[in-house]
């Protein structure tokens, strides 16, 4: 086993190891900060997960090119996809030095998602024919891995809105302290990241319908169709509360948190429950 | 020759007393041009605010007799009695030097780190040198003053948070709304703590101003003093949908504004953050409103704690200023002492000595 793990010294899923390593050492490091209360300028964490982000870019990479196609073609590949894509994100934001705390609020979930996917039952060997393979099939698992990293930084965003309110209502002086944006602000950036999360959603459902299935199976009753318009639904009922301002700040922070948390939990789950994505 | 310094402070002094020894702007250049023609000064600055009025100069005569003939000038020229040892205080090297430097950096203000005495050295020095009342003593010194000053200021939370009642609120108000600019303030109850923090949000980009006060007149005065508009007392509540900030300071025995008033208001705010600083005292508030999702609430209790706490974390600083204006003084005097011994000195090692 030691051997093989030197021999693969390297390999996409060796690089990736090593990214999720980073994700690790950045999760611990903002703890320190949410301890210390976010006062100072988080250079540190950005440049652990822009490090992370490199190895990260370089197994994405290496396995797309390995496969000439967009590397979205099994359960691993599909989260490696999204901690990039999420990963993405938060170094364009991260440019902004009072949103470079989302970062904090977005490595533990980096880490997770990694150690999740590096399970090795997730990543099977590709036969002749990828499990998901094919434009449509690309567009479709890009735009909805690309769709679940906006709605896990708008997620992570959303958690930086519920800690600065909480400070500001019950702990004063340390909300004075803190160098985290202001709560107008988080909620901006939140509502921006789940419509883009939505439309992104919306765009890779449509291309998931056009994609030829296998014949006996009845579309609107799959579990992975049924899950995806729960979700397309939940998100399209919160933007709309949001809009209508009967869900707003508090409310529409947790709602982001819990719609999320309902992806990472069932996940896995209905894709194994699915006959479209687990054949 | 060495660097003296005379003079009387907040410190030292009453007002009463610093308001008789100040020096108008305007007669400063006679005052040095009189300094160097006695006699009494090689080179010359006079620093005149409302917290203290003192004069740094270069004389080559002995410290103790400097001193003596400075204060005997601070009571002529503005035809006055000596103030007695205690108020007028006198210092030379290499503490003159140290003090110049605490002074730069707001070490020695009543507002402790606060930073507009250092564009009051700043213009006194220019005024003297202008002038030419200094030269190469002096020039060093307040330079190297200046530098400190910023070093202080980067390397230090000597001048971190707000510490006033007033800019604590604003800078809540900043960690609420993204920008001041585009937001309605209310003022209800016109006292003087609210107009304060009505100016300082006005100051940092607030839209407009709302003034709603028992006596209708004197919400008028203010409202016509902060650029703003008066409205009725009882028409409050129907201003609020437009308001983002509300500073209530009435005398009303009970709260103006609770939780059942505050629901349908916050309702056709369309539940915009709204930020409520109540100064009242009974509070004007029902603190319950701040369990309100959306609404922000900061008593005179809140303000003050955090305005403390500030001013305890500035004092936790000083030890570090002190280090650092420590080390700046002594290289200065030991610089200027190598100079006048003839010792071969190196530009660079007064400059930036190690």
């Amino acid at each position: 086993m030691i051997v093989d793990w030197f021999t693969g010294i390297g390999s996409d899923r060796h690089l990736f190891l090593l990214a999720v390593f980073l994700y690790g050492v950045s999760m611990i490091y903002s703890v320190f900060l949410w301890r210390k209360g976010f006062r100072r300028d988080d250079r540190v964490n950005y440049l652990l997960l822009l490090g992370a982000f490199t190895l990260h870019s370089t197994a994405l990479f290496q396995r797309g090119f390995s496969l000439n196609r967009c590397p979205v073609n099994n359960l691993f590949e599909a989260m490696v996809f999204f901690t990039w894509a999420t990963t993405l994100a938060y170094l364009v934001i991260g440019l902004m030095p009072r949103l470079r705390f989302v970062g904090a609020f977005v490595s533990p979930v980096l880490f997770s998602v990694g150690v999740f996917a590096l399970m090795p039952s997730l990543d099977p060997p590709h036969g002749d024919k990828p499990v998901f393979s094919g434009g449509l099939q690309s567009l479709h698992a890009a735009t909805i891995m690309l769709a679940y990293g906006a709605f896990g930084l708008c997620a992570a965003a959303a958690a930086m809105f519920l800690t600065q309110q909480h400070n500001l209502k019950f702990d004063k002086l340390r909300a004075m302290l803190s160098l985290l944006p202001s709560i107008e602000r988080l909620d901006k950036v939140a509502s921006r990241l789940a419509l883009v999360g939505f439309v992104l959603l919306t765009i890779g459902l449509a291309a998931g319908g056009q994609i030829p299935h296998k014949e006996g199976v009845v579309y609107w009753k799959e579990t992975k169709v049924l899950w995806s318009a729960l979700l397309w639904l939940m998100y399209a009922v919160l933007l709309f509360g949001h809009w209508r301002a009967a869900f707003t700040g508090r409310r529409f922070a947790i709602g982001l948190i819990g719609i999320f948390v309902f992806i990472v939990l069932t996940f896995w789950g209905t894709n194994l429950l699915s006959t479209l994505h687990n054949p | 020759m060495s660097i003296v310094v005379v003079g009387l402070s907040h410190r030292t002094s009453p007002v009463e007393l610093r308001e008789r020894f100040a020096f108008a702007e305007a007669k400063i250049p006679d005052a040095l041009q009189k300094l160097r023609s006695e006699g009494l000064a090689t080179e010359a600055v006079i620093l005149s605010t409302c917290n203290r009025v003192e004069l740094y100069i270069a004389t080559p005569n002995e410290p103790a007799k400097a001193t003596r003939e400075l204060k005997q000038f601070f009571a002529s020229v503005h035809a006055q009695a000596e103030p007695n040892g205690q108020e007028l205080y006198s210092l030379h090297e290499p503490h003159s030097v140290h003090h110049l430097f605490k002074v730069a950096c707001g070490l020695d203000s009543m507002v402790l780190g606060e930073t507009e005495i250092l564009g009051q050295l700043k213009s006194a020095y220019d005024l003297a040198l202008k002038s030419g009342h200094t030269g190469a003593r002096l020039n060093k010194a307040f330079q190297r003053a200046f530098n400190v000053a910023k070093q202080v200021r980067t390397e230090t939370n000597i001048q971190r948070g707000s510490i006033s009642v007033a800019s604590v609120a604003v800078e809540l108000a900043e960690k609420i709304f993204s920008t001041l600019e585009g937001h309605e303030v209310m003022v209800i109850g016109a006292g003087d703590t609210s107009e304060k923090t009505a100016r300082a949000l006005l100051s940092r980009g607030a839209k407009s101003i709302v003034v709603a006060n028992r006596s209708h007149d004197r919400a008028e005065v203010l409202a016509k003093d902060l650029g703003g508009r008066a409205v009725k007392f009882d028409d409050w509540s129907r201003e609020f949908e437009k308001v983002d900030i509300a500073i209530s300071s009435t005398a009303a025995p009970h709260h103006i504004l609770d939780r059942a008033k505050l629901e349908p208001l916050m309702k056709l705010r369309r539940n915009r953050p709204l930020l409520l600083i109540d100064i009242a005292v009974p509070r004007d508030i029902d603190p319950e409103v701040n369990h309100l999702d959306n609404v922000y609430l900061y008593n005179v209790d809140d303000l003050q704690s955090i305005a403390d706490d500030y001013l305890g974390q500035r004092k936790e600083e000083i030890a570090k200023c002190e280090a650092i204006i420590e080390e700046k003084a002594r290289a200065v005097v030991q610089c200027d002492v190598l100079r006048e011994e003839g010792s071969v000195v190196r530009g660079a090692w007064c400059v930036n000595p190690k």
